[in-house]
């Protein structure tokens, strides 16, 4: 680290202190200062992920690795949430309203969230297991000669006998979604559980806004937007019903990057029918489904031996399908632990605030 | 195995039983199944399938890519699909839940399962259900051992051994003809059904962390004992049998290809599983779920090596490390609820005096609560770690009494928590004890509830040894402490009437008593008497034994005193007019009237008078 740069982080952390020490019932600019940083890193982590789902293909919206980014840039806010609720911070100090009803409201919204990572592992194991048969179909397809010309007879029969197995896993790859036992328990719905995350998120008004009230809502904010994002990417129990609609006040600035990305992941979410959402809006599951739609067409209406420009299509396609699958090989297992990781972070922070606000005295038996 | 030149089928031949089994070109192929048909024709289709594979890989080899290797080429890829077909069938017909009362399976040669005892299949299962199932009818107390019990895997033998052999052959050629992943599917799919009835059979329930947080604890709790149950089956025997036939067709076949069909058929459900446990660990500390959350963590734990046998290929990491924070969060539970417990304790604000100064609920509460904890100590003791976190003496905080732990050093951190418990306890008693307004009832409050405490400890061995008896004894002193209190509260203005200065006048012509002051003395004394004996008849001291004593001590200072003070004082009475006015009652009046107090029913002394 240059002196200049650890001097500068050193000048900071005295004016800090200086600051609590100081106004001692002042912490109310301590507050606005936290709050605003919150804010500003929020705004910025969002929008490095709004630019990076348009001018990089490799990070495009909703990928694996565009949401390996998502639920990093989850952590990094929760975690410096965290701080704001724990760190130089009185418990005893905290307002009473925060405490009945926001902190537990926070907290609910948690605990929804926990049930939404599960799903959203179940979702990644199908995918996984998705990916698996379609690779079965590319071997299928890959190894057929087709049209070398020599014996016209062996060679169409070869092919047929290819296809016809390729087709057949394809359409049970894209079909098992529909048939997948689902996971969760009976009941339970995916689209009713962000709605239900989304009750009673308003952004606190003028004279509610000091103390806990602000960075509540932020955080709340990003946990809602985040697993509604994880939802309508994966496939999971009932997303039927799926909210579109943000319920973020567009004025706010620090929201602006989220506001634009629900924007855009609405509208795809929309374009799609009904039947075909059940897998995802998954950049490679759509790939995965487009392509292999493709080859089935393909496949059914070929007449042996096929034009060799269509046939250099199909091979440029096989091809394509096997590069997704290597990217979701690739990728799949690391978001899996990464949504782990959310989990754990998430029972964490929840447990050690509400023991904190306990011991305190301040809350309440009744809460859950 | 390669046959003997002249036995080996050639190449055309072996072409046409292929083909004649092509499900898609002939109705009588889809409708029968090689491996249902005789032994015969299973060998001799595998004998084909051998020979197609055999020219096929020295085509490949030979980079030879005429008509006949094309032909090959299609003829191995319909013995592949006609061979799933036969393998998914087989499994099929040889699958289901494993059942409680008889088992569907077994032509088990005693060699075959390496594991399990030579015993016969049916009665070992029924045995090990038992075993399982019957840990859960012990009572609390003696229960609490078998949590703790050593492990024992018991597969079982979920597919005869024929059917074994005939799977097994299947997947070897599948499997070096490059179908692996096709076969992996077709057993993952049939299995994993298999588990899942398995599953609901034992009554492994789907519910959601919300489903569970909405649940109220005594149903939780009925569940958990569930789940403890049905998980040392699934992860032994279930899942454990699962490993072992995934063995049984695999092993050999290609790299870690059984870890690959034992993961793709288990790893759901046991995700499933443990889900239910760390929804438990998750919910918010109170704590009366102190012990069950115990159980649960010594279920667990004691599961933990079979799990990590089970799992052990690192493919299962994920699961042995889900197993592993989960019970760590238990113990986080178990400990965060302890916390939760004392400071309930400290902070339980009835207010409303309990009638009769008697045992206060809280009391109650809490002796049997820590009597509990001693029971799970051999648990508790290595859960926890650290000392109570209680007020320093300097803290002047008045809401937290102080305790130096300073005296009590050689005791483990469990037992100082639980004498800990046992100082807010006093502590809020004490102030629960102010809202008496008399003094006297306050002292006998205390007086009885530290008695019910030092009565607690006494009557349990392990509590005992824990609480020690150095702080006891403080206990007893504080014990007798109240007790004196309370003595000197009601009787020394009552004894007061009866003292001698004061009576004494000496004058010029008669050095006597005075005897207006002498009936003074005596209406003051009946007055008080009777109002203590009416009051606190209806005071309580439940333990019997500490009612007598209190009544001896009370009387061995009351009785005397009156006796002497009528003996010395009567006869000025009784020289005066209405003597029975101010000598109400007699010696014996009096003894009885002391049966009276602490008995909890109103009476009247009118009633006990005897007549002069």
């Amino acid at each position: 680290m240059r002196a200049a740069d650890s001097q500068g982080s050193f000048l900071n952390r005295i004016s800090i202190r200086r600051n609590q020490v100081v106004s001692m019932d002042g912490n109310h600019e301590q507050d606005l200062e936290d709050l605003e940083l919150f804010q500003k890193h929020v705004a910025d982590r969002f929008s490095d992920l709004l630019s990076s789902s348009s001018e990089d293909a490799a990070d495009a919206l909703l990928s694996i690795s565009w949401l390996r980014k998502l639920v990093d840039v989850f952590l990094c806010c929760e975690a410096e949430f965290k701080a704001i609720l724990v760190m130089g911070r009185d418990p005893s100090q905290i307002s009473k309203p925060s405490v009945d009803r926001l902190v537990p409201e926070y907290f609910d919204r948690v605990l929804k969230a926990l049930d939404v990572c599960n799903a959203v592992s179940h979702g990644l194991e199908s995918v996984r297991h998705y990916q698996k048969l379609t690779e079965i179909a590319i071997t299928a397809l890959e190894h057929r000669p087709i049209g070398d010309g020599q014996q016209p007879q062996a060679a169409e029969r070869t092919w047929s006998f290819g296809r016809r197995s390729a087709v057949n896993r394809d359409r049970a790859a894209a079909g098992q979604f529909r048939s997948l036992s689902w996971n969760m328990a009976k009941g339970w719905s995916a689209s009713k559980q962000i709605q239900a995350m989304s009750t009673n998120l308003v952004a606190p008004r003028g004279g509610e806004s000091s103390g806990l009230a602000s960075p509540v809502y932020v955080m709340s904010t990003v946990t809602v937007f985040v697993m509604w994002a994880l939802v309508a990417a994966i496939p999971c129990q009932e997303r039927n019903g799926l909210p579109t609609y943000f319920p973020v006040p567009r004025q706010l600035v620090w929201a602006q990057p989220m506001i634009a990305l629900q924007e855009k992941i609405a509208e795809e979410w929309k374009k799609k029918k009904e039947k075909n959402r059940l897998a995802g809006l998954l950049e490679e599951t759509q790939r995965l489904e487009r392509l292999g739609q493709s080859l089935i067409e393909f496949a059914d209406s070929f007449q042996f031996p096929g034009e060799t420009e269509r046939l250099e299509e199909v091979a440029a396609q096989v091809a394509e399908l096997a590069e997704t699958c290597k990217k979701m090989e690739e990728g799949l297992v690391p978001l899996q632990q990464q949504i782990r990781e959310l989990f754990h972070k998430l029972v964490k922070s929840r447990t050690e605030v509400l023991e904190l606000l306990d011991q305190s005295g301040k809350l309440s038996a009744s809460t859950m | 195995m390669e046959p003997p030149e002249d036995s080996r089928l050639p190449l055309d031949a072996a072409e046409k039983i292929i083909l004649r089994w092509d499900s898609t070109a002939s109705e009588e192929a889809r409708e029968r199944m090689i491996f249902e048909s005789d032994r015969q024709e299973v060998d001799r289709y595998l004998q084909a399938v051998d020979e197609i594979q055999r020219s096929l890989s020295s085509t490949t080899l030979s980079g030879d890519e005429s008509q006949s290797a094309n032909k090959v080429n299609s003829t191995i890829q319909i013995a592949m699909a006609r061979l799933e077909d036969e393998f998914r069938n087989i499994l099929l017909s040889h699958t289901s839940p494993i059942e409680a009362d008889s088992l569907t399976t077994t032509s088990a040669e005693p060699g075959s399962s390496t594991h399990s005892p030579a015993a016969s299949p049916s009665t070992e299962l029924d045995d090990l259900v038992d075993d399982h199932f019957g840990e859960e009818d012990h009572p609390d107390n003696s229960g609490r051992s078998s949590y703790r019990s050593t492990s024992s895997i018991r597969e079982v033998d979920l597919v005869p051994f024929d059917a074994i052999l005939d799977l097994r052959s299947i997947a070897d050629r599948m499997i070096s003809a490059g179908y692996l992943r096709e076969c992996i599917q077709v057993y993952g799919s049939v299995r994993k059904s298999a588990v899942d009835a398995s599953f609901r059979r034992l009554g492994v329930e789907k519910l959601s962390i919300g489903d569970i947080q909405r649940l109220e604890w005594e149903q939780l709790e009925v569940k958990i004992r569930r789940w403890i149950r049905a998980a040392k089956v699934s992860v032994r025997v279930l899942f454990a049998s699962e490993k072992k036939l995934c063995e049984q067709i695999f092993e050999g076949v290609g790299t870690a290809v059984d870890d690959a069909c034992f993961m793709e058929t288990v790893k759901g459900p046991a995700i499933q599983l443990f889900n239910f446990a760390e929804a438990i660990s998750i919910s918010r500390r109170s704590p009366e779920k102190l012990f069950k959350i115990l159980d649960l963590h010594d279920a667990l734990m004691d599961l933990i090596p079979d799990i990590d046998v089970v799992f052990e290929s690192k493919s299962s990491e994920s699961i042995r490390i889900q197993a592993a924070e989960i019970l760590s969060r238990l113990a986080e539970a178990a400990r965060g609820t302890l916390s939760e417990f004392e400071n309930a304790v400290l902070r339980e604000p009835s207010k409303v005096p309990v009638p009769g100064g008697t045992i206060h609920p809280l009391t109650r509460y809490v002796m049997n609560y820590i009597s509990l904890i001693s029971d799970y100590k051999q648990t508790l003791n290595e859960l926890i770690v650290s000392k109570p976190s209680a007020g320093s003496r300097y803290s002047g905080d008045p809401t937290t009494p102080d305790m130096e732990f300073a005296e009590l050093e050689e005791k483990t951190p469990l037992a100082l928590h639980l004498i800990w418990v046992i100082v807010i306890l006093q502590f809020n008693l004490e102030g629960k004890s102010k809202h008496y307004k008399d003094t006297s009832l306050a002292h006998l409050f205390m007086m009885n509830n530290v008695h019910y405490i030092v009565q607690k400890v006494k009557g349990s061995s392990e509590l005992r040894e824990m609480i020690g008896d150095d702080y006891l004894k403080k206990l007893t002193g504080k014990l007798r402490q109240a007790a004196t209190n309370y003595q000197r509260a009601t009787w020394v203005s009552v004894l007061y009437c009866l003292r001698d200065e004061g009576l004494h006048v000496s004058g010029s012509f008669s050095s006597g008593v005075s005897k207006s002051a002498l009936r003074e003395r005596f209406k003051s004394f009946n007055a008080m008497f009777e109002e203590v004996h009416r009051t606190q008849a209806t005071w309580l001291v439940p333990d019997t034994q500490l009612r007598e004593e209190l009544r001896i001590s009370i009387s061995e200072k009351l009785i005397p005193a009156y006796r002497s003070f009528l003996g010395r004082f009567r006869i000025h009475i009784e020289s005066g007019k209405h003597p029975e006015n101010y000598i109400k009652y007699s010696v014996e009046d009096l003894e009885i009237a002391v049966l009276d107090f602490f008995e909890g029913y109103p009476v009247s002394l009118h009633l006990r008078r005897r007549s002069q």
